[in-house]
């Protein structure tokens, strides 16, 4: 009997035990026991190489010797220090000279499952992280309604709360890459987003108590942070979804994420969900702020730019392997899972494709764990690695609204290259002959015509 | 103050209304209970999860929350609403009267805004720029591409690229100065309006905005933006939301792509003019702290105490560090000295509490007291 087999009679004797309450202790320890010797029959299989004793199993740790600290210590739990590396990052050229009007990108090649812990979750501010002091914090709702108010915290945090889980995502995740592929790392190519649970009030439920004028067409976000940070939102969206939200992950929002409130547009641009949150105002026509008018727009190539471009479009990442955590460990014939992240702010991930040779041909990937509505899906591929192979992994996503990710030159013949925000196109990492990975992008040369129209050069 | 409270009266007044218009509303967005297909696309051309036996999507909902009214919080007070309305809208609505001349607001700018936006609002240390020449003219450019690699792009800046003059007001007037917002007159906001007028080469009604124009309201209302029609789809007025609904509909509006998943392109999916691309050079690799997936031990800083000079060189030298900031620059005995003349301790007290002429408080930077007070010294001792 090998250990294999052993190992199927003990799922055996755990679903017995699962499945009939006849099934005692005895029985189950009785069975467990069988195994034991069996293990010990099995030894012969073990290697007798003294010299590739490993000492992490030979040598005694210290940790596994001595006490370890009193539970009165690190009353806040923090990661263990050998995770010192798993931080938010930034660079110069994404910050104003003091990197208050800034952003700090998330880590997306460390990341599992769909929740980026709240110490990870990317930071951007326009006029550095206030600290804000809740007691001293008021929300006010006014404008079009019925009976404008004035809210303390308590009294906020005192309506129904729902708890929802959705990405954020800056529409300028990836945006310095439409004329050619710049970051060899998946957190600057595309971590500019983060996925959290999320507790707060719909809008919509104040309001019901507020009374929305018919004429009210625009609701004004305002922060109440240096920058003042506002923007215009639709009062369809504002019925729908939009939500005022406190917690994060199961505790309060922290101060990067706009302590004590925050704006939630679910799927709609990361600048849309205001942070520091202190005013809301509700009138006919919209505002014009500063971060919808200036920034925040695509500039296309008719040189007309969309304002009020809402949704983060259904985009897809490969996390793993990623330029950060390549394959250049892997042996031949390892088989390894290809991993990564799709989403929408349009709808909810319906299925995900992977390419081999950068998007001309695809494979069907498989969705993995939760799949919700505007919320980070986790998708794999199991893979036989072969030495020396060279790759183009592509992963390419749809949504239940329909759509589906272009290729660049798709979405670079329709948009141009200068739109700075919303780039949902697909994207290729190059698996070199060593395992490691290298960011690349599969597109053809534009040319334009007379008339202004972009073309692809060379094609009849 | 001009500005009409006018939000607020309407609001106050016919209670008897109460909710009805959310009611209203809600009908023209929910889908009809009969079909559950939505009444009208989502205006953000993705899909919505409307509540139907009290679940949205796959998340329930308690149903009790709908049938109560909850009235926390109080009516807030007219001063206390004024206080917050700062918002100015293209119509006027929110500008206060005053006035200022492009000359009167170049010496503000020179004090308080040069540092970051450069001579003549030409940009610098990754500030935005806020004049390129002439904004009539490079206008024009907003239709460039750089789709090869010397060819030049869009220029935005105020003058060229923004729909309305009432932003520019509104966002110099709440989060101008960068690091001391909130902090000028009106009359200094429409000086630094005029003289950002001035560098993009501004005309208002036929007339130039030079040094003495004297730039009031009525003018401002005036203010014709170059690029007032640059934007799509046409969000004003009483068709906004739905030319925003009916654009988001079509997909070659905004690059999209919409596809059944059983006729989506499974094989030769790029075209044959595709090529690999590269990154340029070494592309950009400066990423802090640098990339690493090591588990090992974070290496201790050198020293963990305190190092004043690092703090002077992170948080005061953008200032300090050099003439025309409007600060005692480092080194400069004689501007020090006016400074010391009032005490050590005062100068500490401005530091840390921050100033009216721009010293944000303790430079905007998070030290203790007493760590401020020792670059303080170091500063003063280097302008001995």
């Amino acid at each position: 009997m090998d250990i294999k087999k052993s190992q199927q009679d003990l799922d055996t004797a755990s679903n017995e035990d699962a499945n009939s309450t006849s099934v005692g202790r005895r029985d189950f320890f009785r069975k467990t026991a069988a195994l034991s010797v069996t293990a010990l029959a099995g030894t012969s299989l073990l290697s007798s190489n003294a010299k590739a004793d490993d000492p992490a199993i030979m040598e005694p740790q210290k940790w596994g010797t001595s006490w370890g600290d009193p539970v009165t210590k690190n009353l806040y739990g923090m990661p263990s220090k050998y995770e010192h590396n798993v931080t938010r990052r930034y660079t110069k050229l994404l910050a104003s000279g003091n990197f208050r009007a800034s952003i700090a990108v998330t880590p997306i090649q460390e990341s599992s499952g769909i929740i980026t812990p709240n110490g990870l979750f990317f930071s951007r501010s326009h006029g550095g992280v206030a600290h804000i002091d809740p007691n001293e914090h008021r929300l006010m709702i006014t404008g079009l309604v019925e009976k404008p108010i004035v809210l303390t915290m308590k009294q906020l945090k005192r309506y129904p709360s729902v708890t929802r889980t959705h990405f954020i995502e800056c529409p300028a995740n990836g945006g310095q890459e439409w004329r050619g592929p710049q970051y060899n790392s998946v957190q600057f190519a595309k971590g500019f987003m983060s996925c959290a649970e999320w507790t707060g009030v719909y809008v919509k439920t104040i309001l019901e108590d507020l009374g929305l004028k018919p004429e009210a067409n625009w609701m004004l976000a305002e922060g109440g942070d240096s920058s003042k940070m506002g923007r215009t939102i639709p009062i369809d969206k504002v019925l729908d979804d939009a939500m005022i939200v406190w917690g994060q992950n199961g505790e309060a929002l922290r101060p990067e994420q706009g302590y004590p409130v925050r704006l939630l547009v679910p799927g709609w641009e990361g600048n849309l969900c205001v942070k520091w949150l202190r005013r809301l105002d509700f009138a006919t026509e919209p505002w014009y702020c500063k971060e919808e008018t200036s920034k925040y727009t695509v500039l296309k190539p008719t040189g007309k730019a969309i304002q009020h471009f809402y949704a983060n479009e259904v985009n897809s990442t490969v996390t793993s392997p990623s330029p950060e955590i390549d394959w250049s460990d892997l042996e031949d014939g390892d088989v390894v899972e290809i991993e990564g992240l799709a989403w929408s702010g349009m709808g909810t991930i319906t299925g995900v494709d992977l390419s081999f040779d950068g998007g001309k041909n695809y494979v069907e990937a498989k969705l993995k764990g939760l799949v919700l509505p505007k919320c980070w899906t986790r998708w794999s591929y199991m893979h036989t690695y072969k030495k020396g192979e060279e790759l183009f992994l592509t992963s390419r996503a749809m949504d239940d609204a329909g759509y589906i990710q272009p290729t660049i030159d798709q979405e670079t013949l329709k948009v141009g290259v200068e739109a700075v925000y919303h780039r949902n196109a697909v994207e290729t990492w190059k698996v070199e002959k060593d395992g490691k990975i290298t960011h690349v992008e599969i597109r053809s040369q534009l040319d334009r015509k007379p008339n202004g129209e972009l073309v692809i050069e060379g094609k009849a | 103050m001009f500005k009409l409270n006018k939000k607020l009266l309407i609001s106050i007044s016919a209670a008897a209304t109460l909710s009805l218009g959310l009611s209203a509303c809600m009908e023209s967005v929910m889908p009809s209970s009969e079909t559950n297909t939505p009444a009208l696309a989502s205006i953000d051309g993705g899909v919505n999860y409307p509540v139907k036996d009290n679940m949205t999507g796959p998340y329930h909902v308690n149903p009790q929350v709908a049938q109560m009214k909850i009235f926390n919080g109080r009516v807030p007070t007219e001063k206390e609403y004024e206080e917050w309305n700062s918002d100015v809208m293209p119509d006027g609505t929110g500008l206060p009267e005053g006035h200022g001349t492009a000359e009167e607001g170049e010496e503000v700018y020179e004090a308080k805004c040069v540092m970051c936006h450069g001579d003549f609002g030409s940009g610098g240390g990754g500030y935005p720029a806020l004049s390129k020449g002439t904004a009539s003219e490079l206008h024009e450019t907003l239709v460039n591409q750089r789709i090869k690699p010397d060819t030049d792009g869009p220029v935005r800046v105020f003058g060229t690229y923004w729909p309305q003059a009432s932003t520019l007001w509104w966002y110099i007037k709440d989060a101008m100065p960068h690091p001391l917002t909130d902090s000028l007159t009106d009359d200094e906001v429409y000086a630094l309006v005029a003289y950002v007028l001035n560098i993009n080469e501004f005309e208002i009604d036929g007339e130039e905005v030079d040094e003495e124009y004297v730039l009031d309201r009525e003018k401002f209302l005036k203010i014709k933006m170059p690029n007032v029609d640059g934007f799509e789809p046409n969000i004003d007025g009483p068709n906004g939301r739905d030319n925003v609904r009916k654009y988001f509909a079509n997909p070659d509006n905004f690059g999209a792509q919409k596809v059944k998943p059983s006729e989506r392109c499974m094989h030769d999916c790029q075209e044959p003019t595709a090529k690999v691309v590269y990154i340029q050079g070494v592309g950009i690799s400066d990423f802090h702290p640098p990339l690493s997936a090591a588990r090992d031990l974070p290496v201790e800083e050198s020293s963990s105490e305190f190092n004043v000079e690092k703090a002077y060189t992170e948080s005061c030298a953008m200032c300090h560090g050099a003439d025309g900031m409007g600060a005692p620059v480092v080194g400069d005995k004689a501007g020090w000295a006016a400074y010391m003349a009032k005490g050590i301790d005062k100068v500490y007290q401005n530091g840390i509490e921050g100033t009216d002429s721009g010293m944000p408080p303790k430079g905007g930077a998070d030290l203790t007291d007493s760590n401020f007070k020792s670059i303080v010294d170091y500063m003063i001792n280097k302008s001995k």
